[in-house]
């Protein structure tokens, strides 16, 4: 067992002990689809609502003052911060995964038609808006820490905003990306995956600066 | 062996350590050969410094009593109480010494002194 | 003999203080006390060894590794008690158990769940729930668990009952039985390292006032008592410390100067009157 998959387990046991905070999470985003009538939308309100759970293994840590645990553990600090992107982007697996699976269902059973590429699309969207909000909350609360930082846990509210309004008034966001998926989905994904993945790693390297830099 | 430490006797650890361990050896509970308890299980058992107890057996080595084995501890000399008693001795001839010249200073005869010895050997039970 | 820890000139630059070229060595198999007033230092040399702080100058080593370069072989062997629990207040005994066991190779949970019985430690008890002497001896069974070499406790005994102190102390005395344990005490309660302290490091505003054996540390110093007149220039000027009140002095000096003031009342000095009467104004009493 590598030190980042350790690492990532004790964020788990970090945030454990509130799993019905989470829980919450991934309940309330179903209705919202249903309310709205959209997997779009419910999918992106999804993917805020975990990111804003993110913050849960930050602020516990400082809680109850586990840096002092991260100083002691025989363990690189980057190992911790990978971890920690890990469990991250975990808890956003979870939250699209339970989504994607509750929440067409629960659409069609209001006799609204979810057809499968709507579910591709949505899916990608998803993702597409988790690690954006990730890559800049993660190294916001690194540096700042949870309360100081908490601009950083608003991000995905202005962001889920910000997507609502664009595919609510101006629909040719919408269709521009439906377009573009059916046209050319391989080079939309490649880009598109390229992008994050050097965002990630510019966060990473970031995130592992600011720890390695931080006096205890 | 009985080894007690008092916070407030005013002497230092390793001088009580000292003089209980000689007591022993003269009193015949502790006899030639005997193991003195390991350094550091009586520093343990004591709750006082390594050091302390460290302090405590190189000068008993140092003056005779015992003697460390590398690696297997401390056992008691076989000259040990002859030790004690040459040192004991010295003590009652110090004492002594006072004593004349305090009963000088009184004022008593040689005689006298003798006889107050008697009396108060007789008062004093032997322990 | 080999040195558990060694500390070479080390300093540290913060706005409002400064650490000074600190030095200090402790061999294996003893208990070090680092002791000196609050704001002396102590919580930022024990930060330093532990490189949670990073130095200005100076060099730390563990187990004879650079505790810098090193860093993940010598946190593997050490042990570090700090006066609260550095678990989630929301684990049980157990989940921290399982949390921080799989960092260390060693690991021995066997001895771990001897451990807690030993300690009167439920393991289904949350940490939230152990008083503060309970959540010392978590932290000590978890360093005995993965059998740490150096023992580190940053002020684990403020705000304990006596009962609770005691009872570290002679964890503590177990521990370095063998021989092969060493460990750093900081404290400001001097009383605790009175007897089971073999060295002493005494902080005084950032800098080393003094190194060595208690002994020899208890020893440096007496106290003298007199009357008003009897208090003479040579007794203010060579005085480490000093105490006037209407009917007369108390002061601490050195023990080779004790032959210069004849028909004065002399008497050992402990720790804790050693550090009031050294202590520098402004500073907090030890």
């Amino acid at each position: 067992m590598g030190n980042i998959w350790k690492a990532a387990r004790l964020d788990l046991a970090l945030v454990r002990p509130y799993w019905k905070s989470v829980c919450f999470n991934l309940v309330l985003p179903v209705v919202f689809a249903a309310v709205n009538r959209s997997l779009l939308t419910g999918i992106c309100f999804a993917m805020s609502t975990m990111a804003m759970a993110t913050v849960y293994p930050f602020s516990i840590a400082e809680k109850n003052g586990m840096e002092r645990l991260y100083g002691i553990l025989p363990v690189p600090k980057g190992a911790l911060v990978l971890g920690r992107y890990v469990f991250v982007l975990a808890m956003g697996l979870l939250s699209l995964g339970v989504s994607l699976l509750a929440q067409p269902p629960v659409l069609r059973l209001l006799g609204v038609p979810v057809e499968p590429s709507e579910i591709v699309t949505a899916a990608a969207v998803g993702a597409l808006l988790f690690v954006l909000f990730m890559v800049f909350q993660v190294p916001g609360y690194y540096r700042f820490g949870s309360i100081k930082g908490r601009a950083f846990l608003y991000i995905p509210v202005g962001g889920f905003l910000v997507i609502s309004l664009a595919l609510s008034k101006v629909p040719a966001v919408g269709r521009w990306v439906d377009s573009a998926a059916e046209a050319a989905p391989g080079r939309l994904i490649f880009s598109g995956a390229l992008i994050l993945l050097t965002l990630c790693a510019l966060s990473v390297l970031l995130s592992v600066r600011i720890m390695e830099n931080k006096e205890l | 062996m009985k080894l007690i430490i008092s916070n407030v006797s005013g002497l230092p650890i390793y001088e009580q350590i000292k003089q209980q361990v000689k007591s022993a050896i003269l009193s015949g509970e502790l006899r030639e050969e005997e193991m003195l308890p390991s350094l550091r299980t009586l520093a343990k058992d004591l709750k006082i410094s390594v050091l302390t107890v460290t302090r405590a057996y190189t000068e008993l080595e140092q003056e005779g009593f015992v003697k460390n084995v590398q690696g297997r501890g401390c056992f008691v000399m076989g000259s040990g109480s002859a030790l004690i008693r040459e040192q004991l001795i010295a003590k009652v001839e110090h004492h002594l010494t006072q004593a004349i010249q305090a009963a000088a200073m009184a004022e008593l005869s040689t005689d006298q002194l003798h006889r107050l010895l008697d009396i108060l050997t007789e008062v004093t039970p032997d322990d | 003999m080999t040195n558990y820890l060694e500390v070479r000139d080390l300093s540290k630059t913060f706005d409002t203080f400064q650490l000074r070229n600190v030095s200090f060595t402790l061999p294996k198999g003893y208990i070090m006390g680092l002791i000196g007033p609050n704001g002396a230092g102590k919580t930022t040399t024990i930060k330093l060894i532990l490189n949670m702080l990073k130095p200005s100058g100076g060099v730390v080593r563990v187990l004879g590794m650079d505790a810098a370069g090193q860093a993940q072989q010598v946190k593997a062997e050490l042990g570090v008690v700090f006066d609260t629990s550095y678990f989630s207040d929301q684990w049980t005994v157990s989940e921290a158990e399982r949390a921080i066991s799989v960092f260390y190779p060693g690991w021995d949970r066997g001895k771990f769940a001897r451990l807690l019985e030993q300690f009167h430690i439920a393991p289904g008890k949350k940490v939230k729930a152990l008083s503060k002497g309970m959540q010392m001896k978590l932290m000590l069974a978890c360093a005995f668990s993965y059998d740490a070499k150096l023992l580190i406790l940053d002020e684990p005994t403020s705000g304990l009952d006596p009962v609770s102190r005691d009872e570290l102390l002679s964890i503590l005395a177990a521990y370095i039985e063998d021989g092969q344990h060493s460990v750093l005490f900081s404290t400001h309660i001097t009383a605790d390292l009175e007897r089971c302290a073999d060295y002493i490091t005494y902080l005084r505003s950032g800098q080393v006032f003094f190194t060595g054996s208690k002994d020899e540390f208890v020893d440096m110093f007496r106290i003298v008592k007199g009357g008003t007149e009897e208090l003479t220039d040579e007794i203010r000027e060579r005085a480490a410390g000093m105490r006037t009140f209407p009917t007369g002095f108390e002061a601490l000096v050195k023990t080779e100067d004790i032959p210069r003031f004849p028909g004065l009342t002399v008497e050992g000095a402990s720790m804790d009157e050693i550090l009031v009467f050294t202590r520098r104004e402004g500073e907090e009493n030890g």
